[in-house]
């Protein structure tokens, strides 16, 4: 039992660390920023993104289509090439609604699992709980559909975000090929489960 | 029509006595292009949807290759312009399809024994979808659109049209779990019984639309123009 506890101790301390301690980040003053996530942002822009969607070993072609239609409210569709569409979903500040989703993918587990990667994406302005410093670039603790969510800002663009559990990334999100407030590339990889988004902006 | 007549009437009590008759005026006008519009697409009589459907027929029997540029409009009613992409289609009696996306992005898909081969710029994968109702009816409609024959009464209640000098034809499928998946098929064809528009209506009233151009028929095409 003596020797139990301390290593206890130490798994505990070391194994559990906080997700801003294992990595390295050093807690600054938050100074409210009115926009986290800009790359949806535009109420004008139509958002079209061609999609593959990587799940269990299969792939999935197919536009993605993003439009912002007011504050917090977005509509989110997935379609064929050919224009059918496999799913449409409206997010309108704490609501979720499913237009239409293809039978075959009419699944509450899966629903939830792109409820949470699609709200993480589009969120504008999350709570930020604190902020960070690493390397020169700014992390801001955030929740969202309370789950812990780090957005990486780095040289001024918001480049990653990060949802983590118990100090564990999930699910990451990358932006790349940055223009104006637009991410003409976004992958979207889980961690502990079998499932990638990749989109192109065309 | 009434509310645009309605909208006039107010719209010239409000001018003062010389402009009024230019507000009739404009009313006049306003209804007559909203008459006319109407009249646009009128009902075919019986005899007239014989004769299409048997010009249709014939057009497409002798018909063993066709090969065609297509744009397709993808209009969701809440996005500010309808999602543009253009590509080529090939056809080969019986059932070899070819649907190639050019731009904005690379993609094709070939319909072949019952398999669906999806070359999705480079990545290539295959499905078969032989056990697959909906997939199985697609391909078959798919088919059928590009040659135009989809007259067929035991899957679909069909009304007939007149519009713009063209034959307006609308599909509505009567298998309940395809009409959850496509409410309406509006297929337009030119005088001569050729194919030159799909619109494919989804139960939420958005739509695709296809706009076939420089169809070729008849043109000799090999297998390997239908690999993936």
């Amino acid at each position: 039992m003596r020797i139990l506890l301390p290593s206890l101790f130490v798994f505990v301390f070391f194994g559990c660390a906080s997700y801003p301690k294992k990595n390295g980040f050093q807690s600054i003053e938050t100074i409210p920023k009115k926009i986290l996530n800009p790359y949806f942002s535009d109420i004008s822009n139509d958002y079209v993104y061609k999609a593959k969607i990587e799940a269990f070993d299969k792939t999935f072609g197919g536009l993605f289509i993003v439009k912002k239609l007011g504050p917090g409210h977005h509509r989110l569709v997935f379609t064929t090439e050919l224009g059918n569409t496999i799913f449409d979903f409206t997010f309108q500040g704490d609501d979720f609604k499913v237009n239409r989703i293809l039978k075959e993918m009419d699944r509450q587990l899966l629903i939830n699992i792109l409820k949470r990667d699609f709200k993480a994406l589009i969120e504008e302005h999350p709570q930020i709980l604190q902020t960070f410093e690493r390397k020169g670039d700014t992390v801001y603790a955030t929740k969202i559909l309370s789950k812990k969510h780090y957005f990486y800002y780095s040289k001024g663009h918001l480049n990653t975000i990060a949802r983590v559990k118990h100090g564990k990334e999930k699910v990451i999100i990358l932006f790349s090929k940055i223009k104006n407030s637009l991410s003409e590339e976004v992958q979207i990889f889980h961690k502990t489960f079998p499932l990638t988004i990749k989109l192109n902006g065309i | 029509m009434d509310k645009i007549l309605g909208f006039s009437v107010i719209l010239a009590s409000r001018l003062p006595s010389r402009q009024v008759s230019a507000g009739i005026f404009a009313s006049l006008l306003l209804n007559f292009f909203a008459t006319s519009m109407l009249s646009a697409q009128i009902n075919m009589s019986t005899t007239e949807a014989k004769a299409l459907k048997t010009s249709v027929k014939q057009q497409a029997d002798a018909t063993t290759t066709i090969t065609s540029d297509f744009t397709q409009y993808k209009h969701l009613d809440f996005l500010s312009d309808d999602i543009k992409s253009k590509g080529e289609l090939a056809f080969k009696a019986p059932d070899l399809v070819k649907w190639e996306y050019i731009q904005p992005f690379s993609y094709s898909i070939i319909f072949k024994n019952q398999t669906l081969y999806i070359n999705d710029d480079g990545d290539k994968s295959d499905m078969d979808v032989g056990g697959n109702k909906i997939f199985t009816q697609l391909n078959q409609l798919i088919t059928a659109s590009i040659r135009g024959d989809l007259f067929d009464d035991d899957q679909f209640d069909i009304s007939y049209f007149k519009k713009d000098g063209n034959s307006l034809v609308h599909f509505l499928p009567k298998d309940p779990q395809f009409a959850e998946f496509i409410k309406a098929f509006h297929m337009t064809f030119n005088p001569t019984g050729e194919v030159i528009e799909v619109k494919m209506i989804e139960p939420s009233d958005d739509y695709t639309q296809i706009v076939f151009s420089g169809r070729e028929t008849n043109q000799p095409l090999s297998d390997a123009d239908f690999t993936p």
